[in-house]
């Protein structure tokens, strides 16, 4: 634990944060460029060694960057590295102001390739999704490391992921929300470490991944992904929840085929989906701790 | 005078922003204000020729941004007694050919001598849509009932609120009102909820907009045209009048006309 904790980046200008089967540098916004540049440069050639091939996301959150300046951290932290700058993320505000946009259709880096790929699985098993393990095997997960054994980049995750499931739920409580309180649109992503708060809709087309809840007061239709660091604590609530698809940690909720709409009773209302024995569940809403047993499962 | 410059968008094709420009720019210009509208569609234009203009064309849009002609000899006076002008596409250029600022200039000394002006733009979100709408101060969005168009205007309105045009409104386009009776088609209502948008108008499925398309004669002009009273209120509430929207329903038959005299149906006549 606490020597895979000395290979991370926890300066308060640039934090290393595990993503599924990558990472995610997390620029702070507050900083200032030259800072932030000199900072990067110094801890990566401090710790060459430790970055081997990959692909890497930065997240600036609100800052607002020029695309020179876009192009200066990318080129820092690919000298330094064998790491490949994938995608930047930015908070929806930035994008007003900004040089650049969320690139919408760029293949995610943690986007499980399992989800595109179910051909991996044996045919026998449809939709096996939820029993692939992301942190025992992501070699086979992501092709670009698919040569390497395993990494130092590996090894941050494993001690990311036991770090935060040690202390999940303390720190789960003390994450940053984030707010969107306009419409969630197709073709819109988003990622945040915390918990994603939504006071609209969800469209189909739209995603989003946060490490913490995502809680929309309107209708959920997109896809989501709740725990996206690996987190099965980590719930869904929805006013409505058509989306016939969404993840939680490392287990797919798929809408039951032939919905058994029992009852209009259970069909109206918030709803809440989890993780019960290794598979989602949706139930009508009860409170963010309640004990929910059994709800319908989302297995397909 | 100034006026404000409107983008007429969709994402999807042919779901008729061309016909929707063309007729609102009319209607306006029919209520009395100076209307200029501007073709965008570079290398497919059509403006021309549903407004029964294409054979006057001689310089276009590309000629003016490239300075070739001036603005004022590129404007293509409709030859009725209101004023209304068209600005066509370049035909044999791409969306390339122009950048956005540069169309936001040309639109902003419109607005100086216009009323109104109204900017078709392309389908898609490429070069064409980014040209288009960062001319515009306000957007209009074209959808029929179809979840694929649905699906493209809300993906047109996310990157409109991103780049700052921000409360579009929404015509719903080609509604078949028996379709809806029977519950095969999408009505305002689920529509609306899915786009959380203003409608500003729901425009019936009306073969009289074919057919006006066709004669180059924009269907405002059709009394009688349901599709043409429709983009009527359409222009007026743009205008800035208050008029409710109406529900589209669907047209009685001889026989069922016959039965509600006699009481024995209760649906009633159609509006827009
Ligand atoms: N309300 C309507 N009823 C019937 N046909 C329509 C209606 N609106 C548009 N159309 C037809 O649909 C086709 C596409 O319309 P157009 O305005 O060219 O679409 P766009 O500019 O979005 O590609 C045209 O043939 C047009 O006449
Ligand atoms: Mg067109």
């Amino acid at each position: 634990m606490d020597r895979n904790r000395g290979f991370l980046l926890e300066t308060s200008v640039v934090q290393v944060i595990a993503r599924g089967t990558g990472v995610a540098f997390v620029i702070d916004e507050s900083s200032p460029f030259d800072v932030v540049a000199s900072e990067l440069r110094d801890h990566l050639a401090d710790q060459s060694s430790l970055w081997s091939k990959g692909d890497i996301t930065i997240n600036v959150g609100q800052r607002i960057l020029a695309r020179d300046e876009l192009a200066q951290v990318k080129s820092i932290i690919e000298t330094h590295s064998g790491l490949t700058v994938t995608r930047f993320w930015c908070a929806p505000e930035s994008l007003n102001g900004g040089d650049f946009q969320i690139e919408a259709k760029a293949a995610p880096l943690y986007e499980p390739s399992f989800l595109t790929e179910p051909s991996n699985a044996s045919e026998s098993q449809p939709i096996v999704h939820n029993e692939v393990v992301l942190s025992e095997s992501p070699l086979d997960l992501t092709p670009n490391t698919a040569a390497a054994s395993k990494t130092a980049i590996e090894s941050i995750i494993e001690g990311l992921k036991s770090r935060h499931n040690k202390n999940g739920a303390r720190n789960r409580n003390i994450t940053e929300a984030l707010f969107i309180k306009s419409t969630f649109r197709s073709g819109e992503t988003l990622e945040h470490s915390g918990d994603v708060i939504v006071l609209a809709d969800v469209n189909p087309g739209a995603e989003i991944r946060a490490d913490g809840d995502i809680i929309v007061f309107g209708s959920l239709k997109g896809w989501v992904h709740a725990g996206a660091s690996g987190d099965n604590k980590c719930v869904i609530i929805a006013l409505d929840l058509p989306s016939p698809r969404f993840q939680i940690g490392k287990y797919l909720g798929v809408a039951p085929m032939s919905a058994p709409q029992k009852s209009k009773q259970s069909t109206i209302g918030p709803k809440i989906a989890y993780v019960r024995s290794r598979s989602v569940h949706v139930a009508p809403f009860a409170g963010r701790f309640a004990r929910y047993k059994k709800g319908v499962p989302y297995d397909g | 005078m100034t006026g404000k410059t409107i983008v007429i968008t969709s994402g999807k094709g042919g779901v008729g922003k061309t016909t929707a420009t063309a007729n609102i720019g009319t209607a306006l210009a029919m209520r009395g204000n100076r209307v200029v509208v501007v073709d965008t569609d570079i290398g497919l234009r059509n403006l021309d020729v549903i407004m029964g203009l294409e054979n006057r064309i001689v310089y276009d849009v590309v000629n003016v941004i490239e300075g070739v002609c001036k603005l004022n000899q590129a404007m293509i006076s409709d030859k009725h007694d209101y004023e209304l002008f068209l600005i066509p596409a370049a035909q044999t250029r791409d969306k390339n050919a122009i950048e956005p600022e540069q169309l936001r200039e040309l639109c902003a000394e419109l607005e100086k001598d216009f009323d109104y002006v109204l900017i078709d733009c392309p389908a898609g979100i490429e070069q064409g849509f980014k040209n288009a709408t960062a001319a515009a101060q306000e957007a209009i969005i074209v959808t029929t009932p179809e979840v694929s168009a649905i699906r493209d205007a809300d993906r047109i309105i996310g990157l409109l609120e991103s780049s700052g045009l921000h409360n579009p409104k929404l015509i719903i386009n080609r509604i078949a009102p028996e379709m809806v009776k029977r519950g095969d088609m999408m009505d305002q209502k689920d529509v609306e909820s899915l786009l959380a948008v203003e409608v500003i108008g729901l425009v019936p499925a009306d073969e009289q907009t074919v057919v006006a398309a066709n004669r180059g004669i924009p269907v405002v002009h059709n009394s009688k045209s349901s599709a043409g009273g429709a983009f009527m209120r359409i222009a007026a509430r743009v205008d800035g009048e208050d008029i409710p929207l109406m529900a589209i329903e669907p047209k009685n038959g001889l026989l069922s006309r016959f039965k509600g005299m006699v009481g024995m149906s209760g649906r009633t006549y159609s509006h827009a």
